[in-house]
């Protein structure tokens, strides 16, 4: 009896442990694919360079903010980087205080808009893919070394966009080209200083440019996916950074000569063409909103206005023919601004009478446009001594839009500073809210050791609230100050890293 | 997966029944009659209907006959050498074994006789789910109640009528609202992040409080749970709290916060009795903080707005200001003296209804409840219902065999403001804070164009304080906007046990089940905020569903070998696992077609970040064994060690299991024989322990890179994105305690004594979510960041001063004190917090072997009267002048904000006297962590009819920042302000306290002394008057028990501190300050109870 007990109950005891314990624990995610299992098919290479392009538009869904941080979307950071120390834009009612300190110049390593998470979030995405994806074509065949490099040259281009933002707007930053994997990796990386970055991204846009793409097949992919266009406008862009003037020309008319692009003639219907719609042949590269995925700017410029069109746009960019209202540059009123209220329209407005409803509103963020790479070229024009062709590709953009005579200058095309001005001026009529104006005052600004600082001292006598203009202009002297200072969270969480002087 | 358990619970139930039918295989059957009668044995008068059983050697019961009229009975015996038991109910069973007798005469006594001699022997062993070690021979420190202690005052659940009562265990509740859960802390947070509760134990197996990780729809946030909550506080026994960690330990890799364990109620041999009893309670909110009413609030803010940059404020544009009685609609509407804080209170109402049943016989017990509660909130919308019903069933088959089922169901519904969001700490009730910043000129209902009243909420879709989620009409909100959580708990437990070798080696198998079902909806109609109809939060209609399953299993064997008196020793082993799934589903859409379209399944949007539809599921598998052994020695030494391997899946294969080892002696110093001749010593030992326990993180699957996918798609194609970095390096957090304790018991129990002192070190603290670089990609990850202790002493003091038949005079005391203090942390932990530029923050510091809790500021000296007092002056106390001769007045954070301070601005110290005020002016000022807390009361008793029970509890030198003061004194704003403002400053020369109102700008209310406050207190917590009936009336009513009790919770507080309520929590972390936002002192609350048993 005892016996047969204890046998049974010895019996038992292996019934209960003899379950493999490690087997009972490992659990694997039942709505959610491991990278063991990812990367493993060209649909799975496709999946992760069509999630680039989403995360440049709304930030994945969980991705967590830093403490004490607002994590914008990539597009409103665009915006906000290239505008918010310009004289473009004015505070609206429901600007934040961080915002608000911006436009003050009251900038402090506090505040969340000098936060960088997003574009490194993004910057890491296109590193996963430009790391793991080579290794798909081993398990699957089917995938091309050629569509395996289109691909490659998606995410090189974006990551080079995003670091060419990046030194742009904070100068020196970490350079980070490796993905990110396991907890074991080190983060802890220095800066490395502007001009390596912009050679980086010359790199990684030369790499790209290899590799690209000439046609989707369609037109919405053609704007809305990197083609090889779209990475000669960066090219042309970033060699004007980096004052290699013929490179910029090489790069700009490689654009041009493709004959895939041309600018729409002025019309009732061009705003609602180039804008609300988009994709229009003006177009080189566009994040692709849509109805089933609405852009920001509705309830940033609409419904909970931050920003407003700063009281002189109206009247000093695009001017005002009092003798004859309908004479109007086509890119003003009713385009980019409201008259009046100085609401900004060009993300909201449906046509040049009614705005899009929320619903609708998929206006896209326009990184590109064909004019930009003309004027861009007409800069490279300018710098290499050939200011006639700089001043008449402006006149040309000036016919086509239907720009005033009130705006128009008599320059000197031998001037370089007069033709800079002249560009300057177009461009900000051309690009109004389209987050490159900071940008293109800046590069104009720092060139030649900062031999027209007065450009961004001018900006600030328009913008600058009265009390705090001669404070905001002593800045200005200090070329570190027109970089945002590194968010006091990457300080502490990467000791690596040095805080811009400025802001010390 | 699937497959796997239910192969786990195959074999867990094919052992169960080879084990229950093991005994059976040893019977063999043989006609036997046995012809009776049965008696009594005072009168010998027969008794019919008595109950005779045949019992084998293991008193299993073998068949069984009823006594006929006469008391005679006849029974064929299965096995001559069997018994029989004969009970009969109002008298005492009786065995009468048989030797061969074929006729018997039974005499039963009735227990009226017998009740008088009997005789309470054994030691008090209350059931632990392991080793059952009676409490005078425990090794650890901790502390049982019986519920019945403390069962006079109203409570919810019994975590809030726990407060303050025991030494060291530190209860808050995160929320007034009914249904809000409590944050429990035993012996200071135990993790650097996230929960640090403890482990529930309800009848020996774990039970789930856990809040699911993506369970983020405004119900509760991680520390408070109100799981707890869903036991029935009437169905409570007793109450064990583990405080050290050598009896945690035991409990392993869930237990670092501390182990709570939970006895039910259970039927034992009696007839039925039936208890009812009910409590009635009524809240009200005291009157809250003072408040400007429309008239003062329309001449603050003109005057606010003034002060920004000599500007008026436009009253032609903002006419909320404009007062013109030409323009009916805003002056009507504009003009009224509201007071929204009144207008959204209420008198909250609680009833508690709890009905059971308990009773047995020698074989089957039961007990059996149920139980109504209903309470109204103090804020409109508010409200809580509750049924909860419990089954425990007893089965004794044999000696060898008793079989355990208990069956617990809850169901709950919560009703909350919409506006409640307990996901972000900040705000825990929004509706308040709304309603006491809401603009008093305001009216609750809106007047029409022509100026006559409608019945209409006053919503309009903005104003100059802005629009929802900023503002809105709190009341419509209160009213027309839901929120309702709808729960379902079972947990059926079910447990055998088998005495393998009778009093030797005993186990027992317990197998639970524990389904929890609950579903949010809560919806947001457009009258409630006004905002247009096109915007995605209007007529917002969200539905949760979560669903959460357990299995739990446990089984023990008990080894307990005979060495005779002297010694004793226990041996346990136990095994455990534990597998739990969640699933959720979650729709949030917005725009359902009208108001009264309130469910997302209404055709409505789902486009925009803030709507989707989600799932999510995930499942977490533990194991764990456990080796302890107990060891006695004379009486005098006792030792008990333990060992307990853990396995859990949500740590990769390198770190998945723990090992928690405990060791812990008891040495009664009063069983020596030099201590023999002190006969007023009872007992007195010493404890000395030491123990591990360890805590997993909460997510699932960290340890995998997972992708996830984009909601939207892109050109038509759907991204995926890597969503985490995968945890290769995380490891177990693991608690080290050490705890030295002694134990006191004098005068025949009179008094006892208890103290504790301890030291409990957390190594390889897991912080969830510490901030990483974002160069990375990521912006947190979960680590494993540094060591941290926690450490105190704490004492209770039990005593009887009074005993004589008529009264009872019983006094407790209990008082603690615990420190928190990082030892080593990760170098990528921030070590500030807090930003001095900005108004209204306070700096704290992490400093290594610090206390947490201290921060630092400002020192706030007065207001400058006039532009003469804002001059600059140096350490001699002259005028300091610029380069130029100019003179220089006092500044703030030159060069960064360089803002020149003004007339009627706040003066703060210029500590060294450079003329700029910034973070180099910034000093001490306080800590919030309180040196002792603690509680106490008598308990007087006469007659043992008449009750009074005080209760006092206490914090005692700590400052907290007085948050509220801040808020309703800053004028920065469009926000309403306290009437203290009325003082403020207006013109040059005014001498006051009150600095000037400036819309949106100056610094005003920086971080400083002004705002921190000593808030040690003294509060009577409970006051409860008790009368019981006589026996007498008792017996007329048959009854066995009528008690009426009236309690008053809340009464009064002893206090310097001067806001609403000094017990403010720390926030967790080295960073947690204590900040008194509150702007409602506790709601107070009358309570009458009655409870009856027959």
């Amino acid at each position: 009896m005892r016996t047969k007990i204890k046998s049974i109950l010895a019996l038992l005891l292996i019934f209960v442990t003899a379950t493999s314990c490690d087997d009972y624990l490992d659990l694997r995610p039942e709505d959610g694919i491991v990278r063991e299992e990812f990367w493993k098919t060209k649909e799975d290479v496709q999946a992760a360079v069509i999630g680039i392009y989403s995360s440049l538009l709304k930030k994945p869904p969980g991705a967590q903010i830093p403490t004490n941080g607002t994590d914008y979307n990539i597009s409103e950071y665009l915006f906000m980087y290239g505008e918010i120390r310009a004289d473009m834009i004015s505070p609206a009612g429901f600007v934040t205080l961080d915002q608000r300190d911006i436009t003050t110049s009251n900038i402090l390593s506090s505040n969340d808009l000098t936060s960088w998470a997003a574009f490194y979030r993004v910057i890491n995405y296109c590193n996963t893919v430009i790391e793991l994806a080579p290794a798909v074509r081993e398990s699957d065949p089917t995938l091309s070394q050629a569509q395996l490099n289109n691909y490659l040259s998606e995410a090189l281009a974006i990551r080079a966009y995003l670091y060419f933002t990046l030194a742009r707007t904070f100068k020196d930053v970490p350079l980070k080209l490796n993905a990110t994997l396991s907890d074991m990796d080190n983060f802890q990386l220095a800066k490395t200083p502007q001009n390596e970055i912009f050679e980086q991204v010359i790199k990684d846009l030369a790499l790209a440019e290899e590799y690209a793409v000439t046609d989707y097949g369609n037109i919405p992919s053609n704007k809305g996916r990197i083609t090889v266009y779209a990475i000669n406008a960066m090219q042309a862009d970033v060699y004007l950074w980096t004052d290699r003037y013929t490179e910029a020309l090489t790069a700009a008319d490689k654009v041009i000569s493709s004959g895939k692009f041309e600018l729409i003639p002025a019309s009732n219907s061009w705003f609602s063409r180039v804008f609300a719609e988009g994709n229009t042949t003006e177009s080189i590269f566009e994040f692709q909103y849509t109805t089933q995925n609405l852009n920001p700017f509705y309830d940033m410029f609409l419904q909970r206005p931050e920003f407003i069109a700063s009281p002189v746009v109206l009247e000093d960019v695009f001017g005002v023919d009092f003798a004859d209202p309908t004479n109007r540059d086509i890119r003003g009123e009713r385009s980019s601004l409201v008259a009046g209220t100085n609401e900004i329209y060009k993300y909201t407005g449906l046509n040049m009478d009614d705005r899009k409803s929320l619903q609708e509103s998929d206006t896209h963020w326009f990184v590109y446009r064909y004019s930009d790479v003309l004027l861009l070229k007409a800069e490279a024009l300018t710098q290499l001594d050939r200011g006639a062709e700089a001043v008449a590709i402006i006149e040309d953009i000036r016919t086509k839009r239907r720009a005033i005579s009130l705006t128009a200058q008599i320059v000197n095309p031998a001037s370089k500073s007069e033709v800079t001005d002249y560009l300057l001026a177009e461009r900000a009529r051309e690009f109004a809210f389209e987050g490159k104006r900071w940008f293109d005052v800046l590069r104009n600004a720092r060139r030649k050791d900062y031999d027209r600082l007065d450009l961004l001292k001018n900006m600030a006598l328009i913008s600058a609230p009265a009390d705090q203009l001669q404070t905001i202009l002593a800045k200005l002297e200090d070329p570190n100050s027109h970089y945002l200072p590194i968010n006091e969270y990457e300080m502490y969480t990467n000791k690596a890293l040095v805080q811009n002087p400025f802001y010390k | 997966m699937k497959q796997k358990i239910t192969n786990l619970l195959y074999r867990f139930s094919f052992a169960l029944i080879i084990l229950a039918a093991l005994p059976s295989f040893a019977q063999d059957s043989k006609g036997n009659l046995v012809r009776g009668q049965v008696v009594d044995s005072g009168d010998n008068l027969p008794i019919p209907s008595a109950t005779i059983v045949e019992q084998d050697s293991e008193n299993r019961t073998v068949g069984g006959v009823l006594s006929d009229i006469d008391g005679n009975f006849a029974i064929h015996l299965k096995n001559p050498n069997n018994k029989l038991l004969v009970s009969f109910i109002g008298y005492k069973s009786k065995v009468v074994s048989i030797n061969g007798k074929t006729s018997i005469k039974i005499a039963l006594v009735s227990t009226i006789t017998s009740l008088d001699n009997v005789v309470v022997t054994g030691q008090k062993k209350v059931e632990s789910g392991l080793l059952n070690i009676a409490e005078r021979n425990k090794t650890t420190s901790s502390v049982t109640i019986k519920a019945a202690d403390i069962a006079n005052s109203q409570a919810a659940s019994i975590d809030e009528q726990l407060q303050g009562r025991i030494a060291g265990v530190d209860i808050i509740a995160s929320s007034g609202d009914p249904g809000a859960g409590m944050q429990i802390k035993i012996r200071g947070a135990s993790s650097i992040s996230g929960s640090s509760s403890p482990l529930i134990v309800v009848d020996g197996m774990p039970y789930e409080t856990s809040v699911p990780a993506d369970f983020n729809f405004g119900t509760a946030d991680d520390e408070g749970y109100a799981a707890l909550l869903n036991i029935a506080p009437s169905d409570i026994d007793t109450i064990t709290i583990d405080k050290d960690a050598a009896a945690t330990a035991l409990w392993g890799s869930r237990a670092a916060g501390g182990v709570i364990i939970i006895n039910t109620k259970r039927g034992g041999i009696s007839a039925p009795k039936i208890s009812y009893s009910f409590v009635g309670t009524r809240t009200k909110v005291p009157d809250a903080l003072p408040m400007l009413n429309g008239d003062q609030y329309s001449q603050l803010i003109p005057e606010e707005f003034m002060n920004r940059d000599g500007v008026p404020l436009n009253t032609q544009n903002i006419k909320e200001f404009q007062y013109d009685p030409q323009e009916v609609y805003y002056y009507k509407n504009y003009s009224n003296n509201t007071d929204w804080t009144k207008a959204i209170s209420q008198i909250g109402l609680i009833h508690d209804h709890n009905l059971s049943l308990q009773g047995g016989g020698q074989r089957a017990r039961y007990f059996s409840s149920v139980g109504y509660y209903n309470s109204k909130g103090v804020t409109i919308g508010t409200g809580m219902e509750r049924i909860t019903t419990r089954l425990n069933l007893d089965y004794v088959v044999s000696d060898r065999i008793r079989f355990k089922t208990d069956i617990a169901y809850t169901f709950s519904s919560t009703d909350r403001n919409y506006v409640n969001n307990f996901s972000d700490s900040k705000d825990k009730d929004l509706l308040r804070s709304v309603s006491y910043g809401k603009m008093p000129n305001m009216g609750i209902f809106e007047y029409d164009q022509s100026g006559v009243l409608t019945p209409n909420y006053f919503s309009p879709a903005q104003n100059v304080q802005g629009g929802y989620p900023g503002t809105y009409n709190p009341v419509a909100m209160a009213e027309f906007a839901t929120n309702n959580q709808v729960s379902n708990r079972v947990v059926p437990h079910f447990n055998i046990n088998v005495d393998i070798i009778p009093q030797r080696l005993i186990s027992t198998f317990d197998l639970q089940f524990d389904f929890n079902s609950t579903k949010a909806k809560s919806f947001l109609p457009q009258n409630a905020t006004g905002r247009p109809i096109t915007e995605t939060v209007v007529n917002r209609a969200s539905d949760v569903d979560v669903d959460l399953a357990n299995i739990s299993t446990k089984t023990n064997f008990i080894y307990t070998p005979d060495f005779g008196e002297k010694q004793n020793l226990s041996v346990l082993l136990s095994l455990q696992s534990n597998d739990s799934r969640y699933e959720s589903h979650q729709v949030i859409t917005s725009n359902t077609a009208s108001s009264l379209l309130t469910d997302p399944s209404n055709p409505s949007r789902t486009q925009n970040s803030e709507l989707n539809l989600y799932t999510s599921n995930s499942q977490t598998r533990t194991i764990g064994s456990l080796l302890n052994a107990q060891y006695g020695l004379l009486d005098r030494y006792i030792v008990n060690v333990g060992l307990r391997a853990d396995g859990n899946s949500r740590f990769g294969q390198e770190n998945r299991y723990g090992l928690f080892p405990s060791a812990s002696a008891r040495w009664r110093v009063s069983g020596e024989s030099f201590m023999q001749n002190i006969s007023w010593i009872d007992d007195l030992s010493v404890r000395l322990s030491y123990g591990q326990s360890g805590k997993a993180p909460k997510y699932d699957y960290r340890y995998y890179n997972v992708y996830g996918n984009f909601p939207s798609e892109y050109l038509g194609l759907n991204g995926v994105y890597p969503q985490n970095i995968e945890l290769s390096n995380f490891r177990w957090e693991t608690l080290t305690g050490k705890n030295l304790g002694f134990n006191f018991q004098m005068f025949n129990k009179r008094v006892q004594l208890d103290v504790e002192i301890y030291r409990n070190t957390t190594k390889d603290m897991i912080f969830q979510d510490l901030d990483i670089t974002t160069v990375s990609g990521y912006s947190k990850m979960d680590q494993n960041v540094g060591t941290m202790d926690n450490q105190g002493w704490e004492l209770g003091l039990f005593t009887t001063p009074i005993k004589t038949d008529k009264w009872k005079v019983e006094f407790n005391f209990n008082i603690a004190s615990n420190q928190n203090m990082i030892r080593e942390i990760s170098e990528y932990f921030p070590n500030e917090s807090g930003n001095t530029d900005r108004n209204g923050e306070y700096k704290r510091f992490l400093q290594k072997d610090n206390p947490f809790g201290s921060f630092y500021g400002y020192r706030f000296k007065g207001v400058y009267t006039d532009k003469e007092a804002t001059l600059a002056k140096d350490a001699n106390g002259n005028v300091i002048t610029g380069p130029n001769g100019q003179t220089v007045y006092m500044r703030f954070n030159y060069p960064n904000t360089d803002y020149t301070f003004q007339p009627g601005d706040a003066i703060y110290e210029d500590i060294n006297k450079d003329g700029n005020i910034d973070s180099r002016d910034v000093v001490y000022l306080g800590n919030s962590n309180p040196k002792l807390t603690g509680g106490f009361g008598p308990n007087i008793i006469f007659n043992n009819q008449f009750k009074l029970l005080l209760f006092f509890n206490f914090r005692m030198n700590y400052d907290i920042i007085n948050g509220t003061d801040m808020t309703t004194t800053n004028m920065h704003g469009w926000g309403n302000q306290s009437t203290a403002t009325l003082s403020r400053w207006r013109n040059p020369g005014d001498k006051t306290e009150m600095p000037r109102a400036v819309y949106n700008a100056g610094y005003n209310w920086l971080g400083s002394d002004r705002y921190v406050e000593d808030a040690s207190f003294v509060r009577l917590r409970s006051v409860t008057f008790s009368y019981s009936f006589g026996k007498k009336l008792l017996r007329s009513l048959r009854m066995d028990e009528v008690r009426t009790y009236l309690t008053a919770d809340n009464l009064y507080t002893w206090t310097k501190y001067r806001g609403q309520d000094p017990e403010v929590s720390m926030s967790s972390g080295p960073f947690g300050i204590a900040i008194d936002n509150s702007r409602t002192p506790p709601t107070s609350r009358f309570s009458l109870g009655i409870t009856t048993r027959f």
